[in-house]
């Protein structure tokens, strides 16, 4: 596989129609994934804290501006390193939010709506902070693998988007087992029940928080490195969170499997929705109409998503 | 004491002396300059600024105009349209400008169009070549917007019979941005010149902008294996639709308008624009702006990003004869002489305007190719109808 050259010769060939569904299906897949792994980011802070941490965005954005830094624009450090130390940065800078916008409201119990206003006022500072001081060049991550894809029954897949969804594959198994086997898990767990409870129980709700964010800022780093190598990076990147907000409405707020679940659907729905054609109108240009459209439908319909359990109003 | 006093004494006078040699009349003729300083244009923006430095230094330092000395006052629109309305009202209401050049972008030039013609101060677009900025949807000319550059049908027209003759490409595809004016026209405009010349269209793909995925589309493209791939983008779109194109193994010759023409193309496309063709205004190497490059890197030590400075200094140009002409700046007068412009020696040529659509006549357009990270002129241009 290494050459990169078509399998046509050898395997029989499919039909166009078969190709290009599989085709959509892998780029949906590959899209999906990152829409996952931002929604990882929202669905862990609402789990707790009850409110969509709309600088999610700005978070990522910066992850892939640190890796920017590490691989391009200040040192030339290698791939891997690289998105380990982004990871760690764009973590510390989720906690730096949190300590900055939220941690005042949250100590005065304030309703959730404030802390979204709170968040939303962030990821516009954050967004403007860069355009200032980076400005609003567009920039390349340079390419991880030299042979860039992968041939198979007809279909390409990119060597990255197999990397990008194995390490996220990784990362989201590696969750798992903090929430689910360690004392922290325990407590983020039992948090996302009651957090006065817990606090009751001798938690310290402060390092709890920290913990929090810095695990959903690293995951957001992530997903901005993979974005940045995929695509590239500039201010307003974050945009593509929304994306991950419906995902993870689709799945469940505070949900981690909806979280995975919604993204890869929502990655998916969205390929197939850019290829199809009815009549003469091209439904690609009304991709955005329709993500929109189902989160709409969705809050409607069943406003827990997937697999949420909170019914309280989600904001 | 009496010194402080004796010092107020002679601060004043100096006050007096000052105020009584205010003139009546302003000293210099105030042009407005709608420019991208910030944002995603600013590359050529800030190439266009010090371009129009330049032609002003230039006329001022040959005793300027009518006696008086060209003023140029610039703002930031960040090619945003709604911040563009508030440079174009606070040039025309506050600064009292003459004229306006700029802006570089076809949508921000519609933007503020209700503004520069309802306050009768003509305005000279640069780069911004879709035809609705100069005509209206019923074919009535905008009176007070001109521009310096080629419109989109020529450019679509170019790239179409050179896919067709000098590639000899049958079979085409276009993948183009439908929340774009630039773009979906271009695309039209395209598909109508390739039919026309006897070409076939595969396909005609849509994205919305501010999407970075184009591999659904592409793969559908890449079903009918077209000779050629139009892309009317901006050198972003341009860089994401090659590299995934690429990647699919699609092998069409990939092409575009003057929104390629950006620096960072190579370094956002790598390997996978190599060998691309796009149509531009302007070439470094096109022996007609020689002069100006050469005085441009003198200065600033830089190339310029092109073509937005050299569409800038003829419109410093134009509007210089234009007033001379008019023996006036009033603003009806100003908007006839631009209108009546012919033959006038500017950078890109002899200048010539069709007073009913305000736009030059045969201005010739440039092929370059991406290659070796640099963009290569190839030819230039001029349509066989």
């Amino acid at each position: 596989m290494g050459s990169g050259a078509p399998f046509r010769g050898a395997a029989p060939p499919s039909p166009p129609g078969a190709r290009l569904l599989f085709q959509t299906l892998i780029t949906g897949l590959s899209i999906g994934a990152v829409y996952a792994l931002m929604a990882v980011g929202y669905s862990l802070v609402f789990s707790v804290l009850n409110f969509s941490n709309f600088a999610h965005g700005a978070i990522i954005t910066l992850g892939a501006y640190v890796a920017w830094a590490l691989m391009v624009h200040f040192f030339h450090i290698p791939f891997l390193p690289a998105l380990l130390l982004s990871i760690f940065g764009a973590g510390i800078l989720a906690f730096l939010n949190e300590r900055i916008a939220y941690s005042t409201l949250r100590r005065r119990r304030a309703p959730s709506l404030y802390l979204m206003i709170s968040a939303m006022g962030a990821a516009i500072a954050l967004q403007n902070i860069l355009y200032a001081t980076v400005g609003a060049k567009l920039y390349a991550l340079p390419p991880v693998f030299a042979q860039d894809v992968i041939r198979a029954g007809g279909a390409t897949i990119s060597r990255m988007d197999v990397f990008a969804f194995a390490f996220s594959v990784v990362a989201i198994s590696l969750l798992h087992l903090l929430l689910a086997y360690t004392r922290v898990g325990m407590a983020i767990r039992a948090a996302s029940h009651d957090m006065e409870m817990v606090a009751v129980l001798g938690v310290n709700l402060d390092v709890l928080v920290a913990v929090l964010f810095f695990i959903a800022g690293g995951f957001g780093g992530m997903a901005g490195v993979f974005m940045g190598v995929k695509y590239m990076v500039y201010p307003s990147m974050g945009w593509i969170t929304n994306k991950a907000y419906i995902a993870a409405v689709i799945g469940g707020l505070g949900s981690l499997p909806g979280a995975i679940v919604g993204g890869m659907l929502l990655g998916v729905l969205e390929a197939l929705v850019s290829v199809t054609v009815i009549g003469s109108v091209h439904l690609s240009t009304y991709r955005d109409v329709f993500s929109f459209g189902i989160l709409a439908v969705l809050l409607i319909v069943r406003p827990t998503g997937l697999f949420g359990r909170h019914l309280e109003e989600k904001l | 004491m009496r010194v402080q006093f004796a010092a107020r004494l002679v601060s004043f006078a100096a006050a007096v002396v000052v105020l009584a040699c205010r003139p009546g009349q302003p000293q210099t003729i105030k042009i407005g300059h709608e420019v991208a300083l910030t944002g995603p244009n600013a590359t050529w923006g800030q190439s266009e600024s010090r371009a129009v430095k330049m032609a002003v230094e230039k006329i001022n330092a040959q005793g300027g105009v009518l006696g008086k000395k060209l003023e140029i006052v610039a703002y930031d629109n960040r090619a945003d349209r709604l911040e563009a309305v508030n440079v174009a009202k606070r040039l025309v209401e506050q600064d009292k400008v003459i004229a306006i050049i700029g802006p570089g972008q076809s949508g921000v030039a519609n933007a503020i169009r209700e503004t520069n013609n309802s306050a009768k101060v003509p305005l000279i677009a640069t780069t911004a070549t879709n035809p609705k900025v100069t005509v209206n949807d019923d074919g009535s000319v905008v009176p007070y917007t001109f521009r310096t550059c080629f419109i989109d049908p020529f450019q679509g027209t170019v790239a179409a019979q050179f896919a067709s003759k000098d590639l000899n490409a049958k079979t085409a595809a276009v993948l183009y941005d439908v929340g774009d004016e630039y773009s979906q026209f271009l695309g039209k405009y395209f598909i109508d010149a390739f039919q026309k010349s006897g070409g076939k269209i595969l396909t005609s793909e849509a994205f919305r902008s501010g999407e970075l995925d184009f591999r659904a589309q592409l793969g559908k493209i890449k079903d009918g294996n077209p000779d050629v791939l139009f892309i009317p983008t901006q050198q972003k779109e341009a860089a994401l639709a090659a590299k995934q194109a690429r990647d699919l193994g699609i092998k069409s010759t990939l092409m575009g308008g003057d929104g390629w023409g950006s620096p960072d193309l190579f370094d956002l496309a790598g390997p996978a624009i190599e060998g691309s063709y796009f149509v531009n205004i302007a070439a470094l190497e096109d022996p007609a702006i020689k002069d100006f490059i050469s005085d441009y890197r003198a200065q600033y030590k830089e190339d310029p990003v092109l073509p937005n400075p050299v569409l800038a200094y003829d419109a410093v140009l134009w509007l210089s004869d234009a007033i001379k002409r008019a023996g006036t700046t009033d603003g009806p007068k100003l908007k006839e002489a631009l209108e009546q412009t012919k033959d006038l020696q500017v950078l890109t040529g002899k200048l010539t305007i069709d007073p009913a659509s305000h736009n030059p006549l045969n201005k010739p357009a440039v092929i370059q190719q991406t290659k070796d990270k640099r963009f290569v002129y190839v030819k230039t241009f001029v349509t066989a109808d």
